[in-house]
Order: structure tokens, then C-alpha cells, then sequence
């Protein structure tokens, strides 16, 4: 197999777990959101009292509003900014999971230089997805 | 106090609104859209720096993630030019976001205006170079930096192949640590760093540039996320609007004239930045 089917074949196993992870990422943002300003689903800080806060700096408006940081936003996914939030930490996972996808390809196909370079890039996002870099 | 509590609703959808134009002018410009985002909320919106850096990031992140399929597929874009360049800019990214997180935000709005402002500048100045024909060197070599794509314009495969590989390390590094200091997709300097630079064709420059923002950006984001500075209601509706006119202006791409994209582009770029800067210096607040 030439070097122009190895990339046919590790860009469409990228490819295709893009496709579907940014479709799903999409439309569960669309679907929180609208729970969220229609007000179907409780959120921690009332929409009205935003305005109060939106201006601060972020540490000033942690302190202020109680609002959780690091992974306490997990805790409260029955509030609706956090559902919300998970939706985009959701499309920030999307890129490690094709990553993934193409480590075991990319061995198969005895790229081994690239697949070193995928897992070294799967380990810097998930020590950013960790908390590691944020102190979180 | 009491009209603007009543009044919230206003500010989501003008960011829907303006976020849906920013993706259309974003993909006739070939950039993130995040050097257009962040500069015009951070200046004409009430939400606060790190709350718009933060959106700027995730609004980026969507658009280039929506595009990435597309470009695989047909080959503008390459896994294996992306992968060693975006893993340099993706730890430096996260640099730039945790210094970001760390510096007032007069500071980084007056840095963000002279950045934006030269940037606007060198993309009125810059030409595109042509890219493809060159040898690749030593450690290109070794990363098989290379590749091919079909032209539907000229009719014809295109064989290309880059160089300077290590200038091109460390020039994604600085972009990957601006990015992640001002919550910009970076878009606007991956391309003349991967076609002037590097030489890769001004195709797969572009479309191997949104995969890269991409990339890059789902590190940051994370930093953002993890020190509570991404607001729901100021990311979704960016998030929404982008995707939107990224469609639109796909399909515009087609029928407008580079050159007026590009005009459009940089006075777009002249008048944010230096709403950012006189905000930064305290001279219109």
C-alpha cells in the first residue's frame, strides 16, 4: 500500500468521527440552549440577574455568584448554563476521540512516527481536559 | 440596572446576529473568525474580556470542527502536514491561555489592538504565494511531509511537498501561544505561515489551517472551561450564529471576488482593533 492510501485511509477514519461527533455537539447545544433562555429547564443565576454579573472579571464573578469552577460544573448539569456547558466541553472532547480513532490505523498501517505524534497529542488534550494547565 | 435585567434577551441574539455575520466573512477570508469576534464583542459588547475570550475560542473551535470533514475528504486538508505542526501549537496555545487568564484586561485589550491592527495590515500587504515545487529538507522528509490533491480548476493532481519544517515548528508556536493569550482561532497567521513559509499550496494551506485552529483550540478551550470562564449564554449563541454563516458563506465563496474579501476583511479587522486599543488605554471606554 503507497503512502497516498495510508492517508486516504487515516483521513477518513478522522474524518468520518468528526462528522458525527461535531453533528452531535450541535444539536445538543441547540436543543440546551433553548431549554436554557426558555426557561423549561432551572438555571443557577436567573437570566434577569446576569446583567449584574456578565462585566466582572471572571474570579470577581466566581466569588460573587458562587458559580463552581474546575469540574464542579458537572455536579450541577441539572441547571441549564452547566448543560450548556457541557455541550461545548463536548465539542472540545471532539478532536481527542478522532485522535484516537486514528492511533490503531495508523499502527496497522505501520506509521509508527505518526501514531506517536497522535498519542502525544492525545496526551497534551487530555491533560488540558484534566485541569492539569488550569490549576482546576 | 432594572431596563438591562429586563433587556438580557437583546444581547444573545445581537451575538447570534453578529456571529452569523463574522462566519460569513470568516470563510470568504479563510480565517478562524476569532480575530473578528473577539476584538467587536469584547469593544461593543457589555460581557467582559475573559468571558468573550473564552466564546472567541469555543466560536472558532465549531466553525473550523463543522469544515474539517469536508476537508479531509477532498484532500485541502492533511493529517500529516497538521498533526506535528498543531501539537507544537497546541501545548503553546495553552501557555498563552493560562498567561492570558493571568493579565488585566487593559493590558490584553490594548495588546490585542496593536496585534489585530498588524495583523490587518500585513494581510492587506501580504500575496499569496504559489507553493508546491520545492524540496522538502531533512526532518520534513522524515515526517513525510507530503502529499496531493485533485484541482477542480485546473483539472489536474496536484503533487506537493514542503520545507523549512522547523521555522515552521516554531512559527506555530507563537501562533498557538497568541491564540491561547487572546482567544483568537489563529487562522489569519496559520495560512501565511504554512503557503509563505513552509510552501504548501495555498489550497492546502487553507484548508489545513482550519483543521489545525481546530485542534488547537480544543486545548484552550479547556483552560477556559476549567477556571469558569466560558458563559452560556455568551458561547452558544456564537456557537450557533458561526455554524450558520459558515454555511452561507461557503456558498458565497464561490461567486465573490477575492479581493473584495479581502478589503472587507481588513477594515473589519483596522476598525476592532482599534476599538480594543482605545479601550485598553483607557481613551474610550
Amino acid at each position: 500500500m503507497d503512502l497516498r492510501q495510508h492517508d486516504a485511509e487515516v483521513q477518513e477514519a478522522y474524518a468520518t468521527w468528526l462528522d458525527f461527533g461535531t453533528r452531535l455537539g450541535f444539536a445538543a447545544s441547540l436543543v440546551a440552549f433553548v431549554l436554557y433562555v426558555s426557561g423549561a429547564m432551572p438555571s443557577y443565576l436567573p437570566l434577569e440577574a446576569l446583567p449584574r454579573y456578565w462585566g466582572l472579571p471572571v474570579g470577581e464573578f466566581l466569588r460573587q455568584t458562587g458559580a463552581p469552577a474546575g469540574w464542579g460544573w458537572l455536579q450541577r448539569l441539572g441547571d441549564a448554563e452547566y448543560l450548556n456547558l457541557a455541550c461545548m466541553a463536548l465539542l472540545g472532547l471532539v478532536t481527542a476521540l478522532c485522535y484516537a480513532r486514528i492511533v490503531p490505523v495508523l499502527l496497522r498501517l505501520g506509521e509508527r512516527l505518526q501514531a506517536a505524534l497522535a498519542l502525544a497529542q492525545i496526551a497534551v488534550l487530555l491533560a488540558a481536559v484534566s485541569g492539569f494547565f488550569a490549576g482546576g | 440596572m432594572e431596563a438591562a435585567a429586563a433587556h438580557w434577551w437583546i444581547w444573545p441574539l445581537a451575538l447570534f446576529a453578529v456571529s452569523f455575520a463574522i462566519g460569513i466573512v470568516a470563510v470568504l477570508g479563510g480565517i478562524g473568525g476569532g480575530v473578528l469576534f473577539v476584538p467587536i464583542v469584547g469593544g461593543f459588547f457589555p460581557f467582559h474580556l475573559d468571558f468573550v475570550r473564552g466564546a472567541g475560542l469555543v466560536f472558532a473551535l465549531a466553525g473550523t470542527l463543522a469544515a474539517g470533514p469536508t476537508l479531509l475528504r477532498n484532500r485541502m486538508a492533511s493529517l500529516r502536514l497538521v498533526m506535528p505542526l498543531a501539537l507544537a501549537g497546541s501545548v503553546a496555545s495553552v501557555a498563552g491561555a493560562v498567561v492570558g487568564l493571568s493579565m488585566s484586561a487593559e493590558t490584553l485589550q490594548t495588546a490585542l489592538g496593536f496585534t489585530v491592527i498588524a495583523i490587518g495590515l500585513l494581510i492587506a500587504a501580504s500575496k499569496d504565494a504559489y507553493g508546491g515545487a520545492v524540496e522538502s529538507d531533512a526532518l520534513g522528509a522524515a515526517l513525510r511531509m507530503k502529499g496531493d490533491y485533485v484541482d477542480p480548476a485546473a483539472g489536474a493532481r496536484i503533487d506537493w511537498r514542503t520545507h523549512r519544517t522547523l521555522a515552521g515548528f516554531g512559527a506555530f508556536a507563537a501562533i498557538g501561544f497568541l491564540g491561547g493569550l487572546f482567544g483568537l482561532g489563529a487562522g489569519f497567521a496559520n495560512v501565511p505561515a504554512l503557503n509563505l513559509l513552509m510552501a504548501a499550496p495555498l489550497k492546502v494551506a487553507v484548508g489545513s489551517s482550519g483543521l489545525i485552529i481546530s485542534i488547537i483550540n480544543s486545548s484552550a478551550a479547556w483552560v477556559y472551561i476549567h477556571r469558569g470562564a466560558l458563559l452560556a449564554i455568551l458561547a452558544v449563541p456564537a456557537v450557533l450564529g458561526v455554524m450558520l454563516g459558515s454555511r452561507i458563506g461557503a456558498r458565497l465563496l464561490a461567486v465573490t471576488p477575492a479581493a473584495t474579501v479581502r478589503r472587507v476583511v481588513v477594515v473589519v479587522m483596522l476598525l476592532a482593533g482599534g476599538r480594543a486599543l482605545l479601550r485598553g488605554l483607557g481613551l474610550w471606554t
